[in-house]
C-alpha cells in the first residue's frame, strides 16, 4: 500500500486533539440537591482545575474511528500492483553533485534507481531519461531491469543548470505516449504532492555552499595589453563565510585572496596586472558540498592583432580604420567574396554590401543594400539627431550624441529580436543582435572614414564597436551547453574536451554542441589553436537551502495507471460518512436509552 | 379550605378507616382503642373471683352452676387514641419545590389526622425543624379540627437542617400521654442521625410507623449529563459530580439500599414502615399502602 499524499499522515498528529473536547472542565453548572448523602462517595469537592478526570464514553472511540478514517482518506492510500513498463528520469544537473555523506548526489539516484529495478518484475520494461540539457531518453529500445540498471550506472551529470520542465505535465504527457504504468523522477528537489502515475523521489539535504558566480580576464581597453581579472563569489549559506579565492594560469598559481562574505550576499575580487596565459582558472579553496561551482574558466582575451575582413565597393573608407593600432583590415570587393579565402579573421564588415547569408563570425553591415535580407531600411534622413541610446552599454560609452549627427542615415527596420543601441525620431540607427555566441551589428549610418579627432563622436563610436566585436573582456567564457561554433572545419581538425578527451570534427560541422562540462575546451584548427571557456552558469544550481519543490499535483489516471493502482480512499471516505451518520444517530439515542433503563431499574429496587 | 386530595368523597372513605396500635395505652375517655386497665366494654378479658360490693350483673352464672364458686367477668376499658404526627419541615423536605415534596407530605399527616379526629380521637401534629424545636399544634379532638390542623400546616415552610434525634427528644419532652407516633420525613440522613431518633420515640413507648417521602426527581434524578456543581439543599455544601447514565444508575443503587437499610431497622424495631413517592395518587397510596402495612384496622 502507497500513500499518494503523504503530507496527510500528519494528520494522525492531530488525532490525539479529539481528546481536548473529553479533558476540558466545563463550568459545572449549579444545581440544588435535597441532600448530597448518596452523593458524597462518588463526588468530589469543588476546585477550579480546568482539566476534569478523563471520561470517555463509547461514542469517543466513534469518533476516534471516524477521524482515524477520514485522516487516512486524506492520505489517498492505493494498493499498488507491480508495474510492467516503468521510466526512470534522473536528474543530471549540476546540482547532483552536491555531497552527501561523501557520495555525490547523483550516485545516490543511481543506487535508488537500481534498487528500483531490483523491484521489477523480469519481464518489466525500463525506460531511462536524464532532464539535463533536455529531457531526453538516453537508449532506443526499452530495456530490462537490469540493462537499465546498468545502463543508470555509466550515467554522469553535467555541468548544466536544469531544463525549466515543468514536471507535472511533462511525466504524464510522457506516460501518456509510451503507456508508461510509472514514472519515477529522481532529483535532488523535494516534491510537493504526488500522483498515481508520477513518483518523485527526493535525494539530498539541504546545505550550505559558496560559488563563483562570475570570472572574467579583460584587458583595460582594446590595445591595452595589461590583463585584469575580476571574480564573484556568493555565499549560499546561513554564516558569513572567509573564502579564499585562488587565481591560476595554465595550472600554476598567479594569485590569491580572501574575501569575507555575508550570508546570502555576493563579493568581488579583483586581480589587476596578472601575467599573460592562454587560460586561466579561479578556484575557492575553501571546500564545500558541490565542488563545481568552486571553479570558474577563462580564456585570454582576443588577440592584439585584430584582423577584420571588409566587403565593400568603396574600400579607401574602410582603410581609415587602418590607422587604428593593432587593427589588421583585408578589403575586398563584394563580387570577391566567394572566391577568397576569408577564414582567420575576427570580424566582417559589410559595406554597403551584404552576405548571402548570415556569416558564423562576428559581422558589421554598414547600410546595406536594398536586397539585404539582413534588415529593411526606411527612408534617408539627413542630419539625423539621436533621441535615445543604450546606456550603459560598450557600444555608447563615451559617446557624446548631442554631437553625434550622420550626414546620411537610414533608419532601421530590425526583422528579428535584438537590442535597438542608438535611436532617432526616423527610427533605430543601430541594431545588435546575437546568434549562437556570434554578434551583429547593423547601422543606418556610415561611420566611416575613421577620422580620428576630427570626428571624435564617430571615432568613439568606431572604436567601441570595435570594442564590442573583439570584445577586449573578452575573457569572458560562455555558459555551459552553449554551442562552440567551429568555423570552416578541415580534415584533422579536433576539439579536446576538459578532461582530455579529443574529439575529431567531422567537416562540414557547424558547430560543437557537446560543452556540457565546464572547463577549457581546445580547438584545433589546422595549425592554430583556439581556447574557449565553459562555465556552470546557473545560481539555483549552487544554491542549495531551499531549492524549488517539483510540484505534482494533478492525479490523471490513464488506462495504463489505472491498471496497477487500486485507489481505495473514495471508499474511506464513504466509510467515514457512514460512521458519521451512525454518530449522529446514535449520540442522542444512547443518552436516552441510558436514561430511560435506569429509571426502571431504580423503580424495581425501590 | 381543605387542599384539593381532600374531596367529600376522599373524606368519606377517610372516615371509615381506623388507626391500629399494636400496643394499649392509658386514654382519658372512653374510645375504640384497648386499654391495659379493665372496663365495661364488650370485650372479655378474664375472670376474678367475686368479692363482696362487686357488681351482681358481672357475675358469671354459668361457672357458679358448675363449680358452686362466685366468679365476676371482667372486661376490656376501650379509650380513646393519642396520635402524633411529626413532619419533617427541614429544608430538604423542600425539594424540587415545597409543593413537590413538603406539601404532598402534609397532606399524607392530614389525611392520617383526619383518620384520627373522625374516630374522635386525639391528634397533634409537630413540625420537626432546627429553628423552631418545638412547633407544634395542641391535641385537636373532632373532625371540625381538621381546619385547623390544615391552617397549621399550610403556615409550614421547609426551612434549615435537621438533626432528628436532638430535635425529637425537643418534643417529647413535654408528651404525657403514650399513644401512635407517626414520623414522616425523608429520611435522606445518615443512619446513624435516623436510628437515634426513632430509637428515641420507641423509648417512649409509642407505638411508630415511618412514612418516608420522596420526590420523583429524587428517586429519579434529570440532571444534564457532564459536570455539575451540587448544593446540598440543607448544609449549602457544595460538590463536583460528573453526571452520566452511569452515575445516575450509581445513585440509584445507593438510594435503594438507603430505603433498604432504613426499611430493615423499622422491621427489625417494630416500626410500620411504608414509601411515598409524591408523584403518586395520594388516596391510593393511602387506601392501599398503609393499610397493607397494618396502619388501619
Amino acid at each position: 500500500m502507497e500513500f499518494l499524499n503523504l503530507t496527510g499522515l500528519f494528520g494522525f498528529l492531530a488525532l490525539p486533539l479529539l481528546l481536548i473536547p473529553y479533558l476540558i472542565r466545563r463550568k459545572p453548572q449549579r444545581l440544588p440537591f435535597s441532600s448530597l448523602l448518596l452523593f458524597m462517595d462518588a463526588g468530589e469537592s469543588a476546585s477550579a482545575k480546568p482539566w476534569g478526570r478523563l471520561r470517555l464514553p463509547p461514542l469517543f472511540y466513534l469518533q476516534l474511528l471516524l477521524l482515524a478514517l477520514l485522516i487516512f482518506a486524506l492520505t489517498e492510500p492505493v494498493f499498488s500492483i507491480r508495474p510492467t513498463n516503468v521510466a526512470m528520469v534522473l536528474d543530471n544537473s549540476a546540482s547532483m553533485q552536491a555531497l552527501e555523506d561523501g557520495k555525490t548526489r547523483f550516485s545516490l539516484a543511481q543506487e535508488r534507481a537500481d534498487a528500483l529495478a531490483g523491484e521489477l518484475g523480469v519481464g518489466a520494461k525500463v525506460d531511462v531519461y536524464l532532464t539535463t540539457p533536455t529531457l531526453e531518453k538516453v537508449h532506443a529500445v526499452p530495456l530490462s531491469p537490469g540493462e537499465a540498471a546498468a545502463i543508470v550506472g555509466k550515467l554522469a551529470p553535467y555541468d548544466l543548470g536544469e531544463a525549466p520542465i515543468d514536471y507535472d505535465t511533462v511525466l504524464e504527457q510522457l506516460a501518456r505516449q509510451h503507456k508508461y504504468q510509472r514514472v519515477y523522477l529522481l532529483t535532488d528537489r523535494p516534491a510537493r504532492g504526488q500522483s498515481a502515475l508520477a513518483r518523485v523521489i527526493t535525494i539530498g539535504q539541504p546545505h550550505g555552499n559558496t560559488a563563483l558566480t562570475a570570472f572574467d580576464v579583460q584587458r583595460s581597453s582594446l590595445v591595452n595589453a595589461r590583463l585584469d581579472a575580476s571574480v564573484e563569489v556568493a555565499n549560499y549559506s546561513e554564516r558569513d563565510e572567509k573564502i579564499k579565492i585562488l587565481l591560476k594560469g595554465n595550472g600554476a598559481e598567479l594569485a590569491h585572496r580572501e574575501v569575507l562574505v555575508g550570508s546570502g550576499k555576493t563579493a568581488a575580487v579583483a586581480f589587476e596586472g596578472i601575467a599573460d596565459h592562454p587560460s586561466y582558472e579561479a578556484e575557492i579553496a575553501n571546500p564545500d558540498v558541490l565542488p563545481v561551482d568552486n571553479r570558474r574558466f577563462a580564456v585570454a582575451p582576443a588577440s592584439r592583432n585584430l584582423r577584420i575582413l571588409g566587403i565593400t565597393p568603396r574600400p579607401r573608407e574602410l582603410e581609415s580604420l587602418k590607422a587604428i593600432p593593432g587593427v589588421q583590415i583585408d578589403i575586398i570587393a563584394p563580387a570577391d567574396y566567394d572566391k577568397s579565402e576569408h577564414s582567420g579573421y575576427g570580424l566582417e564588415i559589410y559595406h554597403f554590401a551584404t552576405p548571402a547569408a548570415l556569416p558564423r563570425i562576428a559581422a558589421l553591415f554598414i547600410l546595406p543594400p536594398e536586397s539585404s535580407t539582413v534588415v529593411d531600411l526606411g527612408q534617408p534622413v539627413s542630419n539625423v539627431t539621436v533621441s535615445n541610446w543604450r546606456d550603459p552599454h560598450v557600444l555608447t560609452r563615451y559617446v557624446n550624441f548631442n554631437l553625434f549627427r550622420p550626414a546620411y542615415a537610414r533608419p532601421l527596420k530590425p526583422q528579428t529580436a535584438g537590442d535597438i543601441i542608438i535611436d532617432s525620431a526616423a527610427g533605430p540607427l543601430a541594431f545588435a543582435s546575437e546568434r549562437q555566441g556570434v554578434r551583429y551589428l547593423t547601422v543606418g549610418f556610415d561611420p566611416f572614414p575613421y577620422l580620428g579627432r576630427d570626428n571624435l563622436p564617430m571615432s568613439v563610436f568606431t572604436l567601441n564597436l570595435l570594442d564590442w566585436f573583439f570584445d577586449s573582456r573578452g575573457g569572458k567564457s560562455q555558459a555551459t551547453g552553449e554551442a562552440i561554433f567551429l568555423g570552416k572545419v578541415q580534415q584533422g581538425d579536433q576539439i579536446v574536451l576538459p578532461g582530455g578527451k579529443k574529439l575529431s570534427i567531422t567537416p562540414g560541422a557547424g558547430f560543437f554542441g557537446g560543452a556540457f562540462y565546464q572547463g577549457i575546451y581546445q580547438l584545433t584548427h589546422g595549425g592554430e589553436r583556439q581556447l574557449f571557456a565553459r562555465n556552470l552558469r546557473d545560481p539555483g544550481e549552487s544554491d542549495l537551502r531551499t531549492p524549488a519543490p517539483v510540484a505534482i499535483g494533478g492525479d490523471s489516471p490513464n488506462g495504463a495507471s489505472a491498471s496497477v493502482l487500486f485507489s481505495f480512499w473514495p471508499y474511506l471516505l464513504i466509510a467515514s460518512l457512514a460512521l458519521l451518520l451512525l454518530e449522529w444517530f446514535l449520540s442522542p439515542r444512547m443518552a436516552f436509552l441510558k436514561s430511560s433503563r435506569a429509571p426502571a431499574r431504580a423503580a424495581q429496587r425501590l | 379550605m381543605l387542599p384539593s386530595p381532600f374531596t367529600p368523597h376522599f373524606l368519606t372513605q377517610l372516615e371509615i378507616l381506623r388507626l391500629r396500635t399494636r400496643k394499649e395505652f392509658l386514654g382519658s375517655h372512653t374510645g375504640g382503642y384497648s386499654s391495659p386497665r379493665r372496663g365495661t366494654s364488650l370485650e372479655f378479658a378474664d375472670y376474678r373471683r367475686y368479692t363482696p360490693g362487686d357488681d351482681l350483673r358481672y357475675l358469671d352464672w354459668g361457672i357458679y352452676a358448675r363449680t358452686d364458686r362466685l366468679y365476676v367477668k371482667l372486661f376490656r376499658e376501650e379509650v380513646d387514641l393519642f396520635a402524633y404526627v411529626f413532619i419533617d419541615a427541614s429544608a430538604s423536605m423542600g425539594y424540587p419545590s415545597r409543593e413537590v415534596k413538603f406539601l404532598p407530605a402534609t397532606h399524607v399527616g392530614l389525611a392520617l389526622s383526619y383518620v384520627v379526629l373522625a374516630n374522635h380521637d386525639h391528634v397533634k401534629l409537630h413540625l420537626l425543624q432546627e429553628n423552631s424545636r418545638t412547633n407544634a399544634t395542641p391535641f385537636y379532638r373532632g373532625r371540625r379540627r381538621m381546619t385547623d390542623c390544615v391552617n397549621f400546616l399550610a403556615l409550614a415552610a421547609p426551612d434549615g437542617s435537621l438533626q432528628l434525634a436532638p430535635v425529637l427528644a425537643d418534643h417529647l419532652k413535654k408528651m404525657r400521654r403514650p399513644g401512635k407516633a407517626i414520623l414522616i420525613s425523608d429520611f435522606l440522613m445518615p443512619a446513624a442521625s435516623y436510628q437515634p431518633g426513632l430509637n428515641l420515640l420507641r423509648a417512649f413507648n409509642l407505638d411508630i410507623a415511618v412514612i418516608q417521602i420522596l420526590s420523583r426527581h429524587e428517586v429519579d434524578p434529570r440532571f444534564p449529563n457532564g459536570s455539575l456543581a451540587l448544593i446540598d439543599s440543607e448544609t449549602q455544601k457544595e460538590i463536583r459530580y460528573q453526571w452520566s447514565a452511569e452515575a445516575r444508575q450509581d445513585y440509584q443503587a445507593k438510594l435503594a439500599h438507603h430505603n433498604a437499610e432504613l426499611r430493615s431497622f423499622c422491621h427489625q424495631s417494630g416500626i410500620h414502615y411504608s414509601l411515598y413517592v409524591t408523584d403518586r395518587d395520594l388516596s391510593d397510596f393511602v387506601f392501599a399502602t398503609l393499610p397493607a402495612i397494618g396502619l388501619f384496622k
